[in-house]
């Protein structure tokens, strides 16, 4: 598409690096969407939300697609069809069915004060699904008769969409050079009883900002340091603590940890941009300390956000989907490629994710309309648990998602602020209850 | 909002206990306020779902019947693979032509592409020396005619959707060019259904050069990007 072009019937993109893996490893089960979540101050209007959506889709032709199949790779492709919001249902991160959706690989949904966008991650990753919720909950504010201005931090209608928006950034900064793979162990994984019927259960707590940075500050860490090693510890008091001996507990603990490339590259793109950083520790000692897992978490967080280290990750998967025979193999067949390497390779490696999507901007002018935002991660059968945090001026949420019907970690985990005096404030879906 | 002295959490919910431990919160209940998630809905059991799993049923028992049959009373020759081919054929109708929600050109195209299979085997496993041929000599041909007027007909009432349907007539097409191929070598010995499935296409294929040279440049691009 040319710059700044309107957006037409012709328009079709191919999918970025990370975004090609996702539909040929994704199940009812394994969902990969994810969920970003606005609590207004008032009642969401479902009319006015319908054509606030309507009104940013018109800015984000990337976003108006839909996933179609070729040959070799699969690709979004223009939908003509008219996109729906709908009331919020009891699933979290469910599977998102072309069928019942048009097409589109997001939803909007509304609940009382809620507008949850819930995004498969084909089409991009949480930035770009902040750039959209924003615009949309701009238009939404703008067609309610507030006056707020977008202060050039959301995309509105007023400037058009340009290539920078759409391009695979992973090819722009990979270095052909530098993708050595480093081979992984296998990680320890949280067993539990399956949730029935594939649901998911969310329990989210808000805290303090303040509170939260002035924590982990005491601890001379950045927050999403601090809460790494915090999940790590509890994952160590409430699984594997006074068990070390076992084999199966000789696996490292390993927490997958997100990474917002936009912020370490010069990069405008709304698609898949973002890397990981991993912290990981053996746990077969009886006298681990949260002090000791955090100066360990720290090292390999100054390690893996080396940019060296950054690249040489990007460049790995880049080579990858750059691989000749992989690109010539035909996608029925690419498919199971694809879906057994990202077992062994990504699924396993990993203990839980936990992405922090730090703080939320707003501009001035809308921050009086917002209460809270917050993000959520879907739950699968090997990573049982995830955890997804933002933060909205003064309410930092961390929200947990599971697939097991235990919640011995959210509880020693939120039970760890209330010992310090923190306040928190819980909410939940009561999946327990279904 | 309630609160939990276990936990020591505040809990936003009308619900009778805490979700981390389990025990019953103290505080009243604002039933005025809706609970901020909502609540389980049971799946709708649809007529769908059901006919789905009646005709898997059927199929299954029908398929193992014929092969009990056959086998109890075996001669040597499995005459039992060609009904549970045609069933196999019904079942792939029902499920992907009727009750799948696929393209229709799609639906049409692998139909025809899946039924040109079955009676080209039925037609070299099963048929007398003398007779042999006709799937490849009227079948193949005379299919693929039917296809390719069946989704051109698609395109020109739908026209909206026509890009859709596109690369399916595409594929077809190609597909037609290939019994004119086989008269020349002599695997078909008649030629007319042959070569009228080639007219039809040869002037389709025109058509959509000429008509639609973007549209059609355009989807090959998309769908054979590496």
């Amino acid at each position: 598409m040319a710059h700044g072009k309107v957006p037409s019937a012709n328009d079709w993109f191919r999918l970025d690096n990370a975004a090609k893996i996702f539909p040929a490893i994704s199940t009812e089960r394994e969902t990969n969407t994810f969920r970003v979540q606005i609590e207004m101050t008032e009642d969401v209007d479902k009319d006015f939300l319908q054509l606030a959506v309507d009104a940013a889709l018109e800015r984000y032709p990337m976003f108006k697609v839909r996933l179609k199949s070729g040959l070799f790779w699969n690709y979004l492709d223009y939908n003509q069809r008219p996109f729906t919001v709908r009331p919020l249902t009891h699933k979290v991160c469910g599977p998102l069915d072309p069928r019942d959706n048009n097409g589109y690989l997001f939803q909007i949904y509304y609940r009382a004060r809620l507008i949850v966008l819930e995004m498969f991650h084909s089409l991009a990753d949480g930035g770009g699904a902040f750039a959209l919720i924003k615009t949309i909950v701009y238009e939404y504010l703008t067609l309610k008769g507030c006056r707020v201005t977008p202060d050039n931090m959301i995309l509105t209608r007023d400037s058009l969409p340009t290539k920078e928006e759409y391009e695979d950034s992973n090819l722009t900064y990979y270095d052909p050079q530098n993708h050595r793979h480093v081979k992984e162990e296998r990680a320890f994984l949280v067993k539990g009883t399956p949730i029935e019927d594939g649901n998911i259960g969310l329990i989210s707590g808000t805290i303090s900002t303040a509170e939260m940075i002035a924590l982990a500050r005491n601890h001379q860490a950045s927050v999403t340091e601090y809460l790494t090693a915090l999940l790590m510890y509890i994952i160590y008091l409430t699984q594997i603590k006074y068990r070390e001996h076992l084999k199966e507990n000789q696996k490292p603990v390993k927490i997958f940890v997100p990474v917002n490339l936009r912020k370490h590259f010069p990069s405008n793109t709304l698609r898949n941009f973002a890397n990981f950083v991993k912290s990981g520790m053996v746990m077969n000692r009886a006298d681990i300390t949260f002090d000791e897992i955090l100066e360990e978490t720290k090292k390999q967080f100054a390690f893996g956000l080396q940019p060296k280290e950054l690249i040489r990750k990007m460049s790995e998967n880049v080579s990858f989907e750059k691989n000749f025979f992989l690109r010539i193999t035909p996608y029925f067949l690419k498919k199971f490629a694809l879906r057994i390497g990202y077992k062994k390779m990504g699924l396993l490696l990993n203990t839980l994710s936990f992405s922090n999507l730090g703080k939320i901007d707003f501009p001035e002018s809308m921050e009086p309309y917002i209460d809270n935002v917050s993000v959520a991660v879907y739950s699968g059968r090997f990573n049982t648990i995830n955890i997804g945090t933002s933060s909205f001026r003064d309410k930092f949420r961390i929200t947990f998602t599971r697939s097991i019907v235990e919640t011995t970690i959210e509880r020693e985990f939120f039970r760890h602020f209330t010992e310090k005096g923190i306040h928190v404030t819980i909410e939940s879906n009561y999946v327990e209850e279904y | 909002m309630k609160y939990c002295d276990k936990c020591h959490v505040e809990v936003r919910t009308n619900q009778p206990y805490c979700p981390l431990c389990h025990q019953v919160l103290k505080g009243e209940s604002e039933l005025a306020r809706m609970e901020v998630y909502p609540e389980y809905v049971p799946p709708i059991r649809t007529v769908r779902t059901l006919t789905k799993k009646a005709v898997l049923f059927v199929t299954v028992v029908s398929i193992i019947t014929l092969l009990i049959v056959n086998l109890t009373d075996f001669d040597g020759r499995l005459w039992s693979l060609i009904p549970i081919g045609a069933i196999l054929y019904v079942f792939v109708i029902i499920r992907l032509g009727i009750l799948s929600r696929h393209n229709i050109a799609f639906k049409l195209a692998i139909l025809t592409t899946i039924l040109i299979a079955i009676l080209n085997v039925i037609d070299q496993e099963y048929t007398a020396e003398a007779y042999r041929g006709w799937a490849l000599d009227y079948v193949t041909p005379l299919s693929l005619l039917a296809c390719n007027i069946a989704i051109s007909v698609i395109i020109l009432i739908k026209r909206i959707n026509y890009r859709d349907y596109l690369f399916y007539l595409l594929t077809i097409v190609v597909f037609s060019l290939v019994p004119p191929v086989l008269c020349l070598f002599d695997v078909i010995r008649i030629d007319w259904p042959s070569l009228a499935a080639f007219g039809l296409a040869g002037g389709i294929l025109l058509g959509i050069i000429f008509f639609f040279p973007k549209s059609i440049k355009a989807e090959i691009k998309k769908r054979f990007h590496l």
